[in-house]
């Protein structure tokens, strides 16, 4: 692709620097010129977009490591960029931008937008950091970026239902960052190190015991809350069915990804093959269970896609709990259908954010909408043709051939989950195509927020029928991030020549 | 008699620190007790992360200030501690405004009502019954038809006075009267 400069791998850092400056600057632009200022954003997002495509395309290959400052890794801070980190990364602009909320949420324009910004740059890092302080630092920075935004949203009559969620959401999010960074130090004490390579290089002989598994479950609940992990996930209903949907689009489906990549990074490179998949397994299990149990029970269409994500993210931790590079593949193969449908489901439902018996007979007034809701309970229960089932497939062979009691018993329970999915999506889906109510006139889904869900429909399509490239890629990436030798070797070229 | 060294104590203090501070979050039932209590904890894994870099009689780690050849802490624990600290502030500042905010609209801070407004506030706007109320019964009989959104405006008013009643022994007298101050 054509950028106005010769690209170098160092330029992945304006990806993070432009969202970030177009934050801080949003304030006065939108003072000085509002429509200068409503431009300012969705330029940024395009181009930090383009330009991580461009890099993917052009340095994709190999991983490659972008040292700040010009420290080399074992002492300075570095950017890990592989296959991974690049899928996250680009990702990041590219939902962002599909789910821009324009302030129509706040009364003085700017002010969501700049949170919108300081969020994109902030997952951008945490897609791309190799070093577990940094990780911690911009998971702060989304974490409160989502606080300011998800009360922004407290408008009319809902809005002190609004504030007090945040609260909950932000005493619970600042409980679990104070686990991790107790996690960070307990890793910190035992390797003398935090960059994630070299933690790896000297996990066999300082982390593979007790107070090591502690490590990792402090951080595992810490990073849990924003990845919807089993007990840390009571703020879920409650932000989602408050936050306006767009937002609620991007926490379940960016967000909730992005923490789910920092664990499997932990998983893969530091706790691999100790009991830190178990309990990887087991807390997927109870959250899968629990989630699309209250799903089921739910009433109201955004909770019920929150109950439901809750569910979904557990199958993602139950996928990547799987050992090796076929745990990954299923874990990527899930993880990417769920950002796809949760983000597309949640669009829709900015309309339609009220009870599901209001939605009785909506095909008729939105019936693209409601073919699109269809197509996407069909992948997301797992109906052949469809990207769903071949990722659930993944996941039930991946937990048959682990045959252990623990993975037969998550098995039982994906299957019993899928059952009740099935359940409470049809019974919407059945609803949806009966006659309305005399008197009563469902909404309809805003003509933007159907268009965004319509690309996806199509994307799931497309991956549909090119399912054989796509497993490749996501294979490759699979393989390259549980290359663990491959990645120590990227980071710390001179330690690995010391003592091959 | 055991002797406890220096360190042992420290460590000890911050993961009591720590432990006081989760208790406080789980037992409290007001937003700004449990706002402190996180506080605490943050101090205590403040402290935890200091002495990760502690060297018993070392000097502090300032290039120039002390000889060179002197035994130093770990600068590292000291920079990202500095990091926590000001990350901490800056939520805690968030929380507080969210929690001025929460009080101007309902007048408490009692958890337990609030959560009563939350359920309510968030089936209102979606329109239906609100679970486990008076108004949906129990043992899977049937539901009663969905509340329309016109009715709903009018009911707001007289279900929250019995729920104010019911939070009157927990309201926060500092908090309230700070807030009349401003």
């Amino acid at each position: 692709m054509i950028l106005p400069f010769e690209p170098t791998p160092n330029h992945i850092v304006l990806a993070l620097v432009m969202p970030l400056l177009g934050a801080f600057l949003m304030q006065p632009l939108s003072r000085i010129s509002k429509p200068l200022g409503q431009l300012l954003g969705p330029a940024v997002l395009a181009a930090s977009a383009y330009l991580l495509a461009a890099l993917w395309l052009a340095f994709g290959d190999a991983p490659f490591v972008v040292a700040i400052g010009g420290f080399a890794p074992p002492l300075g801070v570095v950017f890990y960029v592989d296959q991974l980190a690049f899928l996250f990364a680009t990702a990041v602009p590219l939902f962002t931008l599909l789910f821009w909320s324009r302030g129509e949420h706040s009364p003085d324009a700017g002010r969501s937008e700049a949170l919108m910004l300081l969020l994109a740059a902030a997952a951008t890092g945490l897609a791309l950091s190799g070093d577990l302080f940094n990780i911690y630092v911009f998971y702060e920075l989304t974490a409160v970026a989502s606080f300011g935004l998800v009360a922004l949203g407290a408008t009319g009559q809902a809005a002190g239902a609004a504030y007090i969620a945040t609260l909950r959401y932000l005493l619970l999010s600042a409980f679990g960052s104070v686990l991790a960074l107790v996690g960070i130090t307990i890793i910190y004490r035992l390797t003398g190190t935090l960059n994630l390579a070299q933690i790896a290089q000297l996990a066999p002989s300082t982390l593979h015991h007790p107070a090591g598994l502690a490590a990792f479950a402090l951080l595992l609940i810490g990073f849990g809350v924003k990845g919807e992990l089993f007990p840390v996930n009571t703020w879920v209903p409650e932000v989602y069915a408050t936050a306006p949907a767009r937002i609620a689009a991007l926490l379940a489906g960016l967000l909730s990804k992005l923490a789910v990549i920092v664990i499997v990074r932990l998983l893969v490179l530091a706790f691999d093959g100790t009991g830190a998949n178990t309990l990887l397994l087991a807390l997927g299990t109870l959250g899968l269970l629990t989630g699309e149990l209250a799903a089921w029970r739910a009433r109201d269409f955004p909770r019920m896609l929150a109950y439901s994500s809750i569910g979904q993210l557990g199958i993602v931790f139950i996928a990547f709990s799987l050992p090796g590079a076929t745990g990954i593949l299923a874990g990527l193969a899930v993880a990417l259908h769920h950002l796809v449908i949760k983000s597309a489901l949640f669009g829709l439902a900015t309309r339609w954010n009220g009870s599901l018996a209001a939605l009785t007979g909506a095909a008729k007034s939105a019936p693209l909408a409601s073919a699109l809701f269809v197509l996407f309970a069909l992948s997301l229960i797992g109906v052949p043709p469809l990207p769903g089932f071949w990722a659930k497939l993944l996941v039930l062979t991946g937990l048959a051939e682990l045959g252990s009691q623990t993975a037969m018993t998550a098995l039982l329970v994906v299957l019993l989950a899928t059952a009740i999915e099935a359940s409470y999506l049809f019974r919407l889906a059945v609803r949806l195509y009966q006659r309305p109510e005399p008197g009563t006139k469902p909404m309809r889904p805003a003509k933007l927020d159907v268009a965004v869900a319509a690309v996806f429909g199509l994307a799931l399509l497309v991956a549909t029928l090119a399912l054989d490239p796509l497993a490749a890629m996501l294979g490759g990436i699979a393989a390259q991030t549980a290359d663990v030798a491959g990645t120590i070797a990227t980071v710390l070229p001179e330690v690995v020549a010391q003592n091959p | 008699m055991i002797a406890l060294s220096f360190e042992t104590v420290v460590i000890t203090c911050a993961i009591g620190l720590l432990i006081i501070g989760a208790l406080g979050l789980v037992l409290s039932s007001n937003l700004f007790r449990m706002l402190l209590a996180l506080v605490v904890a943050e101090a205590g894994v403040n402290l935890l992360l200091v002495l990760a870099g502690y060297r018993g009689g070392a000097a502090a780690p300032i290039l120039g200030v002390q000889d060179a050849a002197m035994p130093m802490v770990d600068p590292i624990p000291q920079v990202l501690v500095l990091t926590a600290i000001v990350i901490g502030v800056g939520v805690q500042a968030l929380a507080v405004s969210v929690l001025l905010k929460i009080h101007q609209t309902y007048g408490t801070l009692d958890i337990r009502v609030l959560r009563e407004h939350l359920e309510l506030d968030i089936a209102r706007t979606a329109g239906i019954t609100p679970a486990g109320s008076r108004e949906e019964p129990a043992g899977g009989r049937p539901l009663p038809p969905p509340i329309p959104a016109t009715v709903s405006a009018s009911t707001k008013a007289p279900t929250k006075a019995p729920i104010k009643a019911l939070a009157k022994e927990s309201a926060e007298p500092s908090l309230s009267s700070k807030e009349s101050a401003q």
